[in-house]
């Protein structure tokens, strides 16, 4: 029944059909018109303490969540923190709902925060992190189960990627961390995958050819199989400042029946920074630095040292959104082909195809995105330009640049890139999530 | 036609558990100035769960519809909408009202505060007027009130950081269709503009 437009009901005499107080009248009569947190005449009171009512225990709480939960108490009650800091809670302890209610405090200046949790009947949860459509490379998607027991988080998934590596590789995941080593800032985790990869008809044909191989190290063949054991710990410094030491031991399967091994060392650290939810201004500061060396030494068949920077900053105003993300890569030796960093991906110079730009990947990476967002309804229209180069050592490097256009509404984006160059332009979808 | 829309709107208010009808004569509407105003006074729409939300320190949204038709609410004349978000102060045990207005480019806000639960309801009736311009003169018109409670975004959990969570979606869609917004509905007609009173001049100051 939608005959009439909401912007013309205060228009002259023309009959019109009375509608109800539909979703679609309200959208148009308050397009983007928000519930701030100045809304709530409670603002003015500071937060005394909070509480856990119900069967939860703040001793079980990660060192990030009882840091945010202390960051709170003295500030200025402010409701979107506190549905942000409930969503936390219920998140980490796999609870069914969590709802905040607010009390008197003890003096007339405050107030006390008590969060009623109640859980589930069934302790886990299933989730899809990652799904998306690339018109190039076909679909990609993660689904994983996980449940937490005291301190110790389980988490089993299965994977289809044809995104992130040369290779498309399909396989699961299975995954355990104990967040309470000791400490609170120490948890010490175990990941085994096991994959099953197929391979691009460019890549092929590239890794037959003698000029595919370059100067230093010579690109290695193609595998069927691929396992992974992975020990980590990773040591919370700070609230926004983790470090993370382990091994890896990559096991591959070769066409022939044999196999070859890159066991590597791990290290990474990460410095994250979110601004404050809800905040009309925000910045959010993004870096991290990982290594990878593989050594014979190791009983590793590939001998290299992987160096991989990333860095992204974004800054929010009122509706609008500024972000500049910097990836930087180096591999020194031989790599199997799975830690090849890769161009023309979901995120790093979307719009090109990966494969004409070098169909096994590359040894060398500079890559920048720059992106702007305008909000728009309840999501953010966004036009965005890449810039990268990809080669390997010996090679020069060719700069290429592309544009695109998209439309965010929280974890979902649809987007379509245009890879900047002479001739044909053949443009590229995206449609998913967190990718 | 006439009697197949008749009938929607009987259907439709049948099965609408949560729409609250009352008594036509509940909706008193007058003259003040250039606008028809309304009054509601056995019209309780803070009450239920918007008010729980309050008590429990969280604000409450709501919006208010006024239509005025001249065919036994079938056909529009004229329209206002309103939407107000509500607080509750935990200390004074008062509540404040927010009018949320949209120009083209921004949200310009009103805020009334310590107000009792009924003062905070008329408030945000006295704000919800019509253009007495757009009223006929010469023929009879029915007046409409809507007032439906905004529900708070149930998606969180849904769709985060990790993703989508199926297990969330699934608690979500196994709750009982009861759980959805309240609306509260009153009707007056058919009014003459020439039966009506006006409202009693205010004294300046």
């Amino acid at each position: 029944m939608k005959f009439l437009r909401a912007g013309s009901l205060v228009g002259g005499g023309a009959l019109m059909f009375v509608l109800g107080l539909s979703s679609e009248l309200v959208a148009a009569q308050f397009p983007a018109t928000r519930i701030t947190a100045e809304d709530n005449v409670n603002t003015r009171y500071t937060v005394e303490s909070i509480e856990l009512s119900g069967d939860v225990k703040p001793a079980s709480f990660s060192s990030t969540l009882r840091e945010n939960i202390q960051s709170i108490i003295g500030e200025r009650f402010n409701p979107d923190q506190l549905q942000d800091l409930a969503r936390q809670i219920r998140k980490e302890l796999h609870l069914k709902s969590v709802t905040p209610h607010l009390l008197r405090g003890s003096t007339s200046e405050q107030v006390k925060v008590v969060f009623e949790a109640t859980r589930r009947s069934i302790q886990f949860d299933v989730s899809v992190p990652k799904f998306l459509y690339h018109s190039k490379q076909g679909w990609s998607a993660q689904v994983e189960a996980s449940t937490t027991v005291a301190h110790n988080a389980f988490t089993f998934g299965i994977v289809s990627d044809g995104d992130e590596l040369t290779e498309r590789f399909a396989g699961i995941v299975a995954r355990y961390e104990n967040l309470h080593a000791g400490s609170d800032r120490v948890h010490l985790g175990f990941q085994f995958e096991s994959y099953h990869e197929q391979w691009n008809r460019a890549t092929l044909l590239a890794i037959d050819r003698p000029y595919a191989f370059d100067s230093e190290s010579t690109v290695p063949g193609i595998y069927r199989t691929r396992q992974n054991y992975q020990p980590v710990a990773t040591f919370v410094v700070s609230k926004p400042l983790s470090i993370t030491v382990g091994a890896s031991f990559e096991q591959m399967g070769l066409q022939n029946g044999g196999t070859q091994s890159a066991n590597a060392m791990i290290a990474g650290i990460r410095y994250r920074h979110a601004g404050e939810p809800g905040a009309a201004s925000r910045q959010d500061i993004d870096a991290a630095y990982s290594l990878r060396a593989a050594s014979r030494g190791w009983g590793s068949d590939f001998s290299y040292t992987r160096h991989r920077l990333g860095a992204r900053y974004a800054i929010a105003r009122g509706r609008q959104t500024l972000s500049d993300e910097v990836t930087a890569g180096f591999i020194a030796g031989q790599a199997p082909l799975f830690e090849r960093f890769v161009l023309g991906t979901s995120s790093l110079l979307r719009g090109w195809n990966r494969y004409e730009i070098d169909p096994l990947g590359g040894n060398r990476i500079v890559h920048n995105s720059v992106e702007y967002g305008c909000r728009i309804a309840e999501g953010a229209g966004q036009v965005f330009y890449d810039a990268g180069t990809l080669f390997s050592r010996g090679q020069s490097s060719t700069v290429r640049h592309s544009l695109g256009i998209g439309y965010r509404q929280g974890v979902f984006s649809v987007a379509l890139a245009f890879p900047l160059r002479e001739g044909r332009v053949d443009p590229i979808l995206m449609v998913g999530m967190n990718y | 036609m006439h009697k197949v829309a008749s009938a929607c709107w009987l259907l439709i208010s049948l099965a609408a558990p949560s729409v609250v009808g009352l008594n036509a004569q509940s909706l008193l509407v007058r003259l003040d100035g250039d606008n028809l105003r309304i009054t509601a006074p056995q019209l309780q729409f803070l009450v239920g769960k918007p008010l729980t939300r309050l008590k429990d320190g969280a604000t409450a949204g709501f919006l208010g519809q006024l239509t005025l038709s001249t065919d036994a609410n079938r056909t529009l004349q004229a329209r206002a909408i309103a939407r107000f978000v509500m607080s509750y102060d935990i200390w004074e045990e008062r509540f404040s009202v927010t009018q949320i207005e949209t120009t083209t480019r921004t949200a310009a806000r009103r805020t009334i505060s310590h107000l009792s639960a009924q003062a905070a309801q008329n408030w945000c009736l006295e704000n919800l007027t019509l253009d007495l311009s757009r009223v006929p003169t010469d023929k009879p018109f029915w007046i409409r009130l809507e007032v439906r409670a905004e529900e708070p975004r149930d998606s969180a959990g849904v769709i985060g950081e990790p993703g989508i969570n199926l297990t969330r979606l699934i608690e979500i869609f196994s709750r009982p269709s009861g759980a959805k917004s309240q609306t509260w509905t009153l009707e007056s007609g058919p009014l003459r503009l020439a039966d009506l009173k006006r409202a009693e001049p205010r004294r300046a100051g």
